[in-house]
């Protein structure tokens, strides 16, 4: 393949997207490298989901550009190494979780096989193969649709909101398995606004109003703002980006 | 195109209906289920017993004897006399009487003196006008008599001469069920297939399946594709069965107190079953692609629905399954002419009853119109599928 191995795996230049009046991204520049976890972290409706949508081509950016491993978006070259876990399930209802397993791993070529197997096992799910999703669980379904963008092992992975309605202990091993890709060399970009997970990223990057307002490792984003508690950190750096009293609700949410 | 991917998602199609056994049934049994319905009703309709009242000039009521006895064989059981027309208005209006004949008295003299110069005689009839149905049933029935009756009462014996029916296709005893059946083959293709896939492509864009599916390498001409393979299977299985359950009829004998009956409709096709195979196929792949394309425009499953007034019940009070489309009013016909449902119909009763084979101009026509319609969807379609939406 083409791919210089030193370009980054996520690009963003002067990226911006609005829809009417409303400024959904604005502006965004990024240079994500391999093998390394981020996490984009902001209240509802501050851009993290556009902002994917704007990375992986799925949306038309009004301004600048994004390319994911040196390929220029949108590229179907580059959409087959990468993986998508949207907000919604985006599973079909109606076919077991091996035959929506089976189906995603076919549109990328790939049989679904090992890879597919182990994803399985990791979201506890080998022994519903013959489940239909509509009778999983808000939860497990949530699981499945995990499997469903892991299981080509993507070199680039976009996980929105991968841990909503996911419970503590699968949690963890979730993580445990980022981890896991990330040090084999997979680049993960994690949405989120759940600030306990945020520890657990390697560098993170507050989205506010759809601009990066602050960047950097937790450590480096707690010194900062000059607090311990990460919250607090996102709370004053949010109030310093924004006009005096422009918003009412700037915080970000602990749980939905 | 990769026809691994198309070949997965038409795969993916038929996992989908195999895990719905409702839907299945709406594409298969409910078809059959409406087809032998209008069967059981065309087939087996009850003969309408005509009941005449006449106003008869002749003395003894010789008309009215005259017209009971021809009228046996037309379907008229009873005929009463009335001494004038308001007498038979009367009975019409308390529904004692179907139809009035009311014959001048002038008629006797008019017809036998035959002087020129005079105006002929006029009878009338007169019917309830509530229902023109059996209204005209009634109608048919006097004047069908009328020649015997007048011929046995009229001076002069003349003799009326015997009118017989026969037609170019066909046989002049058709019911009304062989010309109704190869059109219905077709509009359910059409109307199943185009409802069913426009919620399914309706859900995939709801359900965040179909983002899904775009962040994924597949090409929006594959998704049509698979698409068109995959609901374009279970459409041609649909007609497979419909129109076998038209055209063939098997007879299963009475076994202990179950009657001897009928699976079937024995409807004879005078042509290949495969062109009208292959008329109705046509259809059903435009109405896949017309369903991805109008679901674009919907944002729900009931928006899907609203579509059926707008799009599928004007091509079937265009389509000449009940009108020819030579008798609808000059604009309309221009409508009538762009719709492929029309083009159907034409071409399934001109291979079902004419015969016509692929020389035949008329069905030429057709299957390119309805091929060029199925090409110019798929287009729309694939339009409407895009990996940047906004």
């Amino acid at each position: 393949m083409a791919v210089a191995a030193t370009s980054p795996a996520i690009q963003a230049s002067g990226l911006t997207k609005t829809f009417g009046k409303v400024v959904a991204v604005d502006g965004v520049d990024l240079a994500l490298e391999r093998g390394r976890i981020y996490g984009a972290l902001g209240p509802n409706g501050s851009g993290k989901t556009t902002l994917i949508r704007l990375l992986t081509g799925l949306a038309r950016p009004t301004a600048g550009y994004a390319s994911i491993l040196g390929l220029r978006m949108p590229s179907r070259e580059a959409l087959a190494r990468i993986g998508y876990m949207t907000q919604s399930d985006g599973v079909y209802p109606e076919l077991t979780v091996g035959e929506n397993l089976r189906f995603f791993a076919s549109m990328y070529g790939s049989a679904g096989g090992d890879a597919g197997r182990e994803m399985l096992d990791l979201v506890e799910l080998s022994d519903r193969l013959a489940t239909p999703a509509y009778e999983l669980s808000g939860g497990l379904r949530r699981r499945l649709s995990l499997a469903c963008a892991l299981a080509h092992r993507p070199s680039v992975v976009f996980l929105d909101e991968p841990t909503v309605g996911v419970d503590p202990a699968l949690r963890v091993q979730f993580w445990a398995y980022f981890r896991r890709l990330a040090s084999d060399g997979t680049t993960l970009l994690v949405s989120s606004h759940v600030l306990d997970e945020a520890d657990r990223c390697d560098d993170l990057v507050f989205m506010r109003a759809g601009r990066i307002i602050a960047r950097g490792s937790g450590a480096e984003l707690r010194s900062q703002a000059g607090t311990d508690d990460l919250e607090d950190a996102f709370l004053r750096l949010a109030g310093a980006a924004a006009e005096p009293g422009a918003e009412r609700e700037p915080g970000a949410e602990r749980e939905r | 195109m990769s026809p691994r991917r198309i070949g997965a998602i038409a795969r993916r199609i038929a996992q989908q209906f195999r895990h719905d056994p409702r839907t299945l049934a709406l594409l298969f049994v409910v078809p059959l289920f409406i087809i032998a319905l209008l069967a059981w009703i065309l087939g087996a309709q009850q003969a309408m017993e005509v009941r005449v009242v006449v106003v008869d000039p002749t003395p003894g009521g010789r008309i009215a004897a005259a017209l009971a006895t021809a009228g046996t064989e037309h379907g008229i059981t009873s005929v009463t006399t009335a001494a004038s027309a308001e007498e038979a208005e009367a009975l019409l209006r308390d529904d004692s009487a179907d139809v009035a004949l009311i014959v001048p008295a002038d008629l006797i003299g008019g017809a036998s003196g035959g002087a020129s110069g005079t105006a002929p005689p006029t009878l009338t009839v007169m019917t309830p006008g509530v229902n023109p149905g059996s209204d005209g049933t009634a109608v048919a029935a006097v004047q069908r008599s009328l020649g015997a009756a007048l011929a046995a009462v009229l001076p002069g014996s003349v003799t009326f001469p015997t009118v017989v029916h026969v037609t170019v296709y066909g046989s002049p005893d058709a019911t009304t069920l062989d010309t109704f059946a190869p059109v219905f083959i077709g509009f359910f293709a059409y109307f199943f297939v185009f409802l069913l896939t426009g919620v399914s492509f309706l859900r995939e864009r709801l359900g965040g399946t179909l983002e899904r599916l775009l962040a994924t390498p597949v090409t929006r001409g594959e998704i049509v594709s698979g698409y068109s393979l995959g609901f374009g299977a279970f459409a041609s299985l649909q007609v497979a069965v419909l129109l076998a359950f038209v055209i063939l009829q098997v007879q299963i004998p009475s076994i202990g107190p179950l009657p001897a009956f009928a699976i079937g409709l024995g409807v004879p096709s005078a042509g290949s079953p495969l062109l009208a195979y292959a008329v109705a196929l046509l259809l059903a792949l435009g109405a896949v692609n017309l369903g991805i394309f109008l679901s674009t425009f919907a944002r729900t499953e009931l928006q899907v629905i609203q579509f059926i007034p707008l799009v599928i019940v004007p091509q079937g009070l265009l389509g000449g399954i009940f009108w020819p489309v030579e008798q609808l009013p000059p604009f309309l016909q221009v409508v009538a002419r762009l719709m492929p449902v029309t083009y159907a119909i034409e071409g399934l009763r001109a291979v079902m009853i004419v015969g016509a084979d692929l020389t035949s101009r008329v069905l030429q026509v057709d299957l390119a119109f309805l091929a060029g319609v199925a090409i110019l969807l798929v287009a729309l379609a694939t339009r409407t599928i895009r990996r940047q939406v906004v």
